[in-house]
């Protein structure tokens, strides 16, 4: 309640109650770790349970899983192979043979866009991933150490971050140079990663700096617990949260960052099936062929809008207070 | 006077479509006086200083805003310019031109014989880097005869010294020796519309990258009565989405270079607009390295063969039997273009079809292939460079590779973007095969600064100095017979050795609104509004 | 307190400067540089040389940038190679374009979050307030082009040229070029589908803020004690809601430039205007140098100022934050 933040609307933060207090105060560090890791669990299955309450979580979670599904199946689900042209059967409309008809260089889109989930899944969801393994450890030490190291590390935070996301991106994107192909995307995946890593890094260590005073923390570092320990076991998991609803969020953006890079032809390069390029390549053809542009840009929106869905659950779900 | 009469008759003719029932009157309505032009580009303008920027978008603004000695119709006959009237001697070495007295600068001053031998004295400068420069290797030196007289001296004969002067890049445009020398490069090329004074009808107000380009009626212009229009204002809209948007909405009148790919919609959108093009003078090829440096310096002299395609087998196997042309134009333009195989583009003075050079024949082609010691042992896999300028490069390359995989050859496409492609394949860079369209050419004489032995722009970096022999005595042969000759050895000769590899023709589109009139197509050559009147 | 304020206004020169610094080296990490665009058909490696040469593109990178920083201190901030042109004088005449496309994206965003979260508060956990919600998560999944594209095509050409589809009508008074049309309409015409385009994306975050702030002001004494009284709600809630829930709102806008910014280059390019998003892009596919720093430098400026802004409005709202 003391602790009550979120009315300013900055990241939610979970912070355990007053009860910890007791807590801590003079139990040997197992005893004080275990009591509290108790404790910890009761507002995540809280939690938990409240996101399967959740009709929008859940209509979210149906749309991811099903994206996955079909980007981890799309080998077996697609009618034909997304990069086979067929010059006889340019610009068809949607039939039979074709259900979203086929571009100008008589591909099949409906395979297309099965296989464009690929891209856009690997890269929203790696480009996260890389970008939590390597800003969380940075915030967790530039917080919990301060001095220097926090200076350093925020400096480059700073760097990062005091470029329009879209700039550094392309920037890094031509310096790549795209390619098609797994490289191509790893690429992308790179360079979007680099951009988001000091999100990571100052949500961590805004967790980090208003845990770090308490006096639980004290006791344990005067109990003679080490470091890595302190941070792994008590920190990181008050993070947690606010971590897990960034992660599902950013996986959102991701995907459009990577579907306006293809727009602006600096993402992973034909023939690989792209949905942001597909999107661009054929918008021009859209009175005579309108699925073949639309189609992919609405596969966007339904992914992107399936992430925001379900991190706007989660996020309901584990901090409640914020309804 | 001797006349040329180059073959170009069918070839920069206007198509005019129309959709509605009822038949235009003939022309004869008066062109009314007044009203501004919206023009499109499809790509920015680089910089307005007219000898040291590249690209068509400031050809085509020079051509509106300076004049030069002679100009050409679409016939390819030369009419007075800012001369009135010329003379060729009998040896062809001496070029004598009169000067129409009434022919003055944008700032009033007069254009005059000095002026005219300034310009060439400037662009002859080696420290000028003037653009045009490589095409006057054949002068000797220009000389004032009188205030109103002027004398063009050849080294040796030159059969397109007036093509030179009327209509290579936006022709010899006469600049004014005073406002040359009181600006520098910097303030030219930025546009500063003191700096630019030409002789032209309409002149520079401002410009602006990124935003616009003005230029209002001259009113002192040597010809009388035109320009008919106030203004014409040019802005770049890339998106092809944007230019529909823009031109069906009625918002721009004309677009100066309109994509291939989106001609159908355009003209669904807009069942009364003038769509023209003609035959093509710009090639389309598939440009195969022959020789890297030996020494991994970049433009070394010492040449080594290229891994791949120093063999002619491999070069015949793939450039010329193994790609259907005819698949290729109608995938990438829908029929719209012609299959091609000489190093002259159909459109283009002595044009010859060779195509019967190199017909599609993939069994051939996979023997030639076995013969250089490739097959489903040793699998050929080479990589096909293009760029991202032009849509349509991208799907030649995807049509390229599935015909490749017919004869058994891999072909990895790599898209880079303008720059980056220029870069690699000007500056000797490691690249096997590439897509691109290359100048677009009034006279194959125009690309010997691309495929001569020593040329810069010899992108396949070939060694082979007999080329530069047909390019040394094309230019030199005054009798067009023994001209179209020399010609067809050299297209023979061109498609059997494969430097230099063309697919198909390059279609070039200009698009204006149904009220805007008179505006005479010549290709990218000539793109002028010195006649263009709006009816509205 | 004080010397926090102190410390950070330091900082900004260091950061700016290691934003432009970053931004000189990557540029020239690119393979490829002006020289071979601006010499274009007459190519060649005398000329190359001495065009580099004469540019100073042969020095150290360190030594280069140094040249472009001491030019910078006396107000020139360098002309660009390839056009000629001064590259202050440009970005001057491309800001206002992009200021007012900011500016007026965050009004359209605004003006669908505020409905939004009022519903939203005063409709709680109701049909309402999920539609409400719902639209603006609709709005931020749509990438921002696709929305641009949608809008071309339903009020350029579908609508038959309702809206302009491109170009710039400037406010009258602010046009810097010689030939322009300052127009009111015109300009309103021109900026209003980009900003609707731009400014969809970033409803969603602020209808949640918003709605959560005014919840909060719901809740509180003070509201139930003016209920209590008999005055009707409406006016309540929005009085105090709506000024309780600003300042964290201007906050999250303000870390929400950096979207816009980036966002900007997307939009100004598929709708062609003559704003820094294109300058930027334009200048760094096609090389130009001192153009990109020009763009960098604006951008950082722009960025890191507003940054601290928000940062100092944080720190006022929780003074128990100490930054070590």
């Amino acid at each position: 309640m003391a602790d009550d933040r979120e009315a300013r609307g900055a990241q939610p933060r979970i912070i355990s109650g007053g009860s910890l207090q007791e807590a801590e105060l003079g139990a040997a560090p197992d005893v004080a770790w275990r009591a509290k890791a108790e404790r910890a669990e009761s507002p995540f299955a809280q939690g938990v349970r409240r996101l399967r309450r959740s009709t929008t979580a859940l209509i979210g979670a149906a749309i991811v899983a099903v994206l996955l599904a079909v980007a981890l199946f799309a080998d077996v689900i697609a009618p034909r192979s997304p990069i086979a042209s067929d010059q006889t059967h340019t610009f068809e409309r949607p039939s039979r043979d074709y259900p979203l008809g086929t571009d100008q260089l008589g591909r099949d889109m409906l395979s297309r866009i099965i296989h464009g989930s690929r891209i856009s899944l690997a890269v929203g969801v790696s480009s996260v991933l890389l970008a939590l393994f390597l800003g969380v450890p940075l915030g967790m030490i530039s917080g919990y150490y301060g001095g220097r190291a926090d200076s350093l590390i925020m400096r480059a935070m700073d760097l990062i971050l005091a470029f329009p996301i879209y700039l550094l991106a392309i920037i890094l994107m031509v310096i790549f140079a795209p390619t098609a192909g797994l490289i191509g995307t790893m690429k992308v995946t790179g360079a979007i990663a680099i951009v988001r890593i000091p999100i990571y890094a100052r949500l961590v260590r805004g967790s980090v700096l208003s845990i770090k005073e308490k006096e639980y923390i004290e006791a344990c570092r005067a109990l003679g617990v080490r470091d890595p320990w302190i941070l792994l076991r008590h920190v990181l998991p008050n993070c947690l949260a606010p971590i897990i609803v960034t992660t599902t969020l950013g996986i959102a953006t991701s995907i459009i960052v990577e579907a306006t890079l293809s727009f602006l032809g600096l993402g992973t390069q034909p023939p690989t099936p792209s949905w942001g390029w597909d999107l661009k390549a054929n918008v021009a053809f859209i009175q005579s062929n309108p699925w073949i542009s639309l189609f992919p840009g609405i596969a966007i929106f339904v992914t992107v809008l399936g992430f925001n869905l379900f991190g706007d659950g989660l996020r309901d779900a584990l901090d409640p207070r914020l309804k | 006077m001797r006349s040329i009469r180059p073959v170009l008759g069918l070839l920069l003719g206007t198509i005019v479509l129309l959709g509605g029932t009822a038949a235009r009157p003939a022309d004869a309505q008066a062109p009314k006086r007044g009203g501004t032009l919206r023009v499109a580009y499809g790509n920015e303008i680089l910089g307005m200083d007219f000898y040291t920027t590249p690209g068509y978008e400031m050809v085509w603004v020079a051509t509106n805003v300076g004049c030069g000695l002679v100009s050409i119709t679409p016939d390819g006959k030369f009419f007075p310019d800012a001369a009135e009237s010329w003379q060729i001697s009998s040896d062809g070495l001496l070029y004598t031109f009169k000067l129409r007295k009434n022919v003055l600068f944008h700032d009033g001053s007069k254009v005059d014989a000095a002026a005219v031998k300034f310009t060439f004295d400037y662009v002859l400068d080696p420290a000028n880097r003037a653009n045009m420069r490589q095409f006057l290797g054949a002068v000797h030196s220009v000389e004032v005869v009188d205030p109103h007289t002027v004398q063009i001296r050849l080294k040796q004969p030159y059969a397109f010294m007036m093509h030179v002067l009327a209509v290579y890049r936006m022709g010899m445009i006469i600049i004014s020796p005073v406002v040359t020398q009181k600006y520098t490069p910097e303030e030219r090329r930025a546009g500063k519309p003191e700096a630019l004074v030409g002789c032209g009808p309409f002149k520079l107000v401002e410009w602006v990258k990124g935003n616009h380009l003005v230029m209002d009626r001259f009113d002192k212009y040597f010809e009388q009565g035109v320009p008919y229009l106030d203004r014409v204002v040019i802005r770049t809209i890339k998106d092809p989405v944007t230019q529909l948007a823009a031109f069906k909405a009625g918002e721009i009148d004309f677009i100066a270079d309109f994509s291939a790919d989106h001609v159908d919609s355009l003209r669904a959108q807009n069942p009364r607009v003038q769509i023209m093009t003609g035959k093509e003078t710009t090639p389309m090829v598939a440009m195969m390295k022959v020789t890297v440096p030996a020494d991994g310096k970049p433009m070394s002299k010492d040449r080594a063969p290229h891994a791949i395609f120093n063999d002619i087998r491999v070069r015949k196997a793939v450039g010329c039997y193994g790609i259907d042309r005819k698949e290729i134009v109608k995938i990438a333009y829908k029929g719209q273009a012609t299959p091609w195989v000489g190093i002259i583009p159909p459109g283009t003075m002595d044009t010859v079809d060779v195509n019967h050079l190199c017909p599609y024949d993939p069994a051939r082609a996979k023997a030639l292939l076995a013969a250089a010691g490739y097959g489903p042992q040793k699998p050929l896999v080479f990589e096909l460079m293009t760029n991202t300028e032009k849509s349509v490069f991208n799907v030649i390359a995807t049509v390229i590779k599935e015909q490749m995989a017919r004869i058994g050859v891999t072909a990895n496409i790599r898209l880079v973007d303008k720059p980056s492609w220029m870069t690699t394949a000007t500056q000797d860079g490691a690249f096997d095969m590439y897509i691109e369209d290359l100048a677009s050419l009034l006279t194959v004489d125009q690309n010997s600064y691309l495929s001569a032995s020593a040329a810069a722009w010899n992108h396949s970096r070939h060694v082979d100095t007999k080329v530069d022999d047909y390019y040394a005595r094309y230019a030199r042969e005054m009798d067009p017979v023994k001209r179209k000759a020399i010609a067809r050895e050299l297209q023979e000769y061109s498609a059997d050795k494969l430097y230099w590899n063309t697919i198909s023709g390059s279609p070039f589109y200009q698009v204006a609104q149904p009220w805007m009139k008179d505006y005479v197509y010549q290709a990218e050559f000539k793109v002028q509004y010195r006649k263009v009147w709006l009816d509205k | 307190m004080r010397t926090y304020i102190l410390r950070r206004l330091l900082q900004i020169v260091p950061t700016i400067l290691m934003i432009t610094l970053v931004v000189f080296v990557m540029m020239r990490s690119i393979p490829g540089d002006p020289v071979v665009a601006l010499l274009g058909d007459a190519y060649n490696e005398e000329d190359a040389i001495k065009v580099r040469a004469e540019y100073g593109l042969d020095k150290p990178v360190l030594v280069q940038y140094g040249i472009w920083l001491g030019k910078l201190v006396q107000g020139d901030w360098g002309t660009s190679i390839l056009s000629g042109r001064p590259v202050l004088k440009d970005v001057m005449i491309r800001l206002p374009v992009t200021l007012e496309l900011i500016v007026l994206s965050m009004a359209v965003a605004l003006a669908i979050a505020i409905p939004a979260a009022i519903i939203g508060a005063l409709r709680q956990n109701t049909w309402a307030d999920y539609s409400a919600t719902s639209v603006a998560m609709i709005g931020v999944s749509i990438p921002e082009f696709f929305a641009g594209v949608l809008l071309l095509l339903i009020f350029s050409v579908g609508l038959r040229g309702t809206l302009p589809s491109s170009g710039w009508v400037y406010l009258p008074g602010t046009c810097p070029m010689i030939v322009c049309t300052g127009s009111l309409w015109g300009n309103m015409m021109h900026v209003l589908m980009p900003a609707v385009a731009l400014g969809i994306g970033r409803a969603a975050l602020l209808t949640r803020l918003l709605r959560a702030s005014m919840l909060e002001v719901i809740r509180t004494e003070y509201v139930t004690t003016a209920r209590a009284k008999g005055l009707s709600e409406r006016p309540v809630v929005l009085k105090h809601a709506l000024k309780n829930a600003l300042i964290p709102t201007i906050t999250v806008m303000g870390l929400q430039v950096g979207f816009l910014i980036g966002g900007a280059i997307v939009v100004e390019t598929l709708f062609a205007m003559p704003g820094l998003g294109t300058f930027g892009i334009d200048a760094i596919i096609a090389r130009d140098y001192q153009q990109v720093q020009g763009f960098a430098l604006i951008t950082a400026v722009a960025f890191v100022v507003i940054n601290l802004l928000v940062d100092l409005t944080y720190t006022f709202l929780d003074p128990r934050i100490r930054y070590a």
